[in-house]
């Protein structure tokens, strides 16, 4: 099953139990003083798939997660999330989601994470020699030392393998860390200059690819979310060319499918009218699992109990080639397992931001 | 698990007639759900075994020896996207046939054909559940059928998906028609490896080895109890008067090993040789009852895939 890249947005839950003798009390404070903007409420319903949301009930739970509509394209599956954010700003939850760290978590199965600047070169790439000895690296490696066909890497960058180059011991062979830090380099590099469009196929063992393909079949599928996100996408270099907008960036070495595979993203955030928030997360790159991902959040500021909160509404999109061999329950299986891991990863950042509440 | 049975003939123009009944439900009462679905996804599935010669006793001294076994089966279903879940609408059909020696008190076919009308629902992020009837004809040679030869088994079983590699199984059968009407089902469905995947979970327990991502090998069961109708003078000609218009439930459990090989996204094709260790034709209601007294080797081959 695929393991969805994980980054989200802070939140904290909020305050829940009362006594018995509190009921009337409770009540009050939930007619009196849950306020959520009626835009907030009537924006989610617009374009999401919960057209109904009780804030006050949303904040006393977990993270709500549904699939999305069915789509055509049966490599794509998609699931929303909402969730709120008690005390904390949407500024604050960008704040959080920028320094949250999915490595602490060996249940994520996120092995590595680093920052990339916007002009990266190939050291930026050497925490790639520190991988851990798991089997799943140790899958990549042998995956890389073959040029196996579940690479998704373009015919000209096959080319640059050399399996005798370099020498050294270790998970990862100096060979295969200096190929991917070159391909890397390459990738972030087209993607600063010329976005998703700019990248290359993945061509190299089977039909040509396009990330930027992907991503824009993935949003024209889901016509009201790509409305919805049409401004902040415009700017990005989403499915498209370097946009207006300065991505972050970071490479990441993960599990998929059982498989160790490396990713390239790029996150993108911006305010909006009335303290509102958007931002996207790429994975504009991945070596195999998954052609392309993409995260959307909508936050809004609401008050909870009388401090003021934010609702999230997060969009979590996929394109991968594994998706289309499913069918009938097997389908629905995977949507599950993508939302256990949505809510395993918000529940893991409540613990990391709110002092394990 | 209960199969469907029937004519080919009869199996088309069920599928037909039930193609047209899952567009229409998609077009009136999906909404937007299944607007953007272009077409009606579906799973099929046309297999053949082969069981060599092979013994049932009755009693000390009445025995039906070295008899072979022709299994065949189609099945077909549409697996449309909707609202609630994804709908199970199709047909089945499945056949038995014995070459069984001159005057043995038992019936040469066994054959059913059923529609199937299930729904899968997701519960929650971790809880699948599965309704499913196969509401059908179980009779024998289909020549003398009755309101009586129409059977309605059906299952609801739940899975729970603890993890990515590890969900368990709990659910009920029913038939009412069965010696045991309701039978309780559980098990689990692991993923010890990368490569490694045992479905303990009936009919079809198996521990399946994945070589490369079209080629899979596997040793397993599958475990068949199925209940049928027989002729109004059936047991008149074989001189077991009551056993005329009985109830025969069949039932047989192979053991084997296979190799799935996945030809294209849309089709696979598996191959399976193994022994059948069990055997039994039991007319429970009228007490007689041919148990196993000599296995079989058993071959099969079948066709499966979904779009």
């Amino acid at each position: 099953m695929l393991l969805m890249k994980i980054k989200m947005l802070n939140l904290r839950r909020c305050s829940s139990v009362r006594a018995g003798g509190l009921l009337l009390l409770l009540l009050v404070s939930r007619i009196g003083l849950t306020t959520a903007r009626a835009d907030a409420i009537s924006d989610l319903a617009s374009f999401s798939i919960f057209d109904k949301v009780d804030l006050a009930q949303l904040a006393k739970s977990e993270v709500k997660t549904a699939h999305g509509p069915p789509m055509s394209n049966p490599r794509f599956l998609a699931v929303q999330s909402c969730y709120v954010a008690t005390g904390s700003s949407p500024a604050q939850q960008i704040q959080a989601l920028r320094q949250w760290d999915a490595t602490r978590h060996r249940e994520l199965k996120v092995f590595l994470h680093s920052d990339l600047p916007s002009n990266p070169t190939p050291a930026n790439f050497d925490k790639l020699k520190s991988a851990p000895g798991n089997s799943s690296v140790r899958s990549f490696v042998a995956e890389t030392q073959k040029m196996g066909s579940g690479l998704q890497i373009s015919k000209e960058e096959a080319k640059k393998f050399s399996p005798g180059a370099g020498g050294g011991g270790g998970t990862v062979p100096a060979a295969v860390v200096a190929f991917w830090a070159d391909v890397l380099t390459a990738r972030t590099k087209s993607f600063v200059s010329g976005g998703m469009s700019a990248q290359p196929p993945y061509d190299h063992a089977g039909p040509s690819v396009r990330a930027g393909d992907e991503v824009n079949g993935l949003l024209r599928e889901q016509g009201k979310i790509r409305s919805q996100f049409s401004a902040l996408l415009g700017a990005t270099g989403i499915g498209r060319g370097a946009g207006s907008l300065k991505p972050e960036l970071y490479w990441e070495l993960l599990e998929a499918d059982d498989q160790g595979i490396i990713t390239l993203g790029a996150s993108y955030s911006r305010s909006g009218a009335g303290g509102t928030y958007q931002a996207a997360d790429v994975l504009y790159y991945a070596s195999g699992g998954y052609y392309v991902a993409l995260t959307l959040y909508q936050l809004w500021p609401v008050t909870v109990d009388g401090k003021p909160s934010t609702l999230v509404w997060r969009g979590d999109m996929i394109s991968a080639a594994s998706l289309a061999t499913l069918h009938g329950v097997e389908r629905l299986g995977s949507e599950s397992v993508m939302m256990k891991n949505i809510t395993k990863a918000v529940t893991f950042f409540r613990r990391d931001t709110s002092g394990g509440r | 698990m209960k199969r469907f049975e029937c004519e080919i003939f009869a199996v088309i123009c069920a599928a037909s007639s039930l193609l047209l009944a899952t567009r229409i439900f998609a077009e009136e009462d999906s909404g937007n759900w299944l607007k953007s679905v272009s077409h009606v996804p579906f799973e099929y599935n046309a297999e053949d075994t082969y069981v060599g010669g092979g013994d049932v006793q009755r009693g000390p001294n009445k025995d039906v020896r070295d008899f072979d076994e022709n299994d065949s089966i189609v099945h077909f279903v549409f697996t449309p996207r909707t609202k609630f879940g994804v709908l199970r609408i199709g047909a089945d059909w499945e056949r038995f046939s014995f070459g069984l020696p001159d005057h043995a008190a038992l019936p040469d076919t066994l054959q059913s054909v059923s529609l199937v009308m299930g729904l899968d629902m997701q519960f929650s992020d971790s809880i699948i559940v599965r309704a499913e009837g196969q509401p059908g004809v179980y009779d024998t040679e289909f020549d003398n059928l009755g309101y009586d030869n129409f059977n309605l088994p059906f299952l609801i079983g739940g899975t729970y998906i603890y993890s990515p590699s590890l969900q368990l199984v709990l659910g009920v059968s029913v038939d009412i028609e069965r010696k045991y009407p309701v039978i309780p089902v559980a098990g689990f469905r692991w993923k010890i490896a990368p490569e490694w995947l045992l479905e303990a979970v009936l009919p079809t327990p198996r521990l399946q080895y994945e070589m490369n991502k079209d080629l899979s090998v596997y040793v397993g069961a599958n475990v068949k109890q199925t209940s049928y109708r027989v002729d109004d003078d059936f047991g008149t000609t074989n001189g077991i008067p009551r056993l005329n218009h009985a109830i025969l439930t069949y039932s047989e459990v192979r053991t084997g090993a296979g190799l799935d090989w996945k030809i294209s996204h849309v089709l696979t094709a598996t191959g399976e040789v193994g022994y059948q260790p069990y055997r039994n034709f039991d007319f429970y209601r009228s007490d007689v009852r041919y148990h196993q007294d000599g296995g079989a080797p058993y071959g099969m081959i079948s066709l499966h895939g979904a779009f």
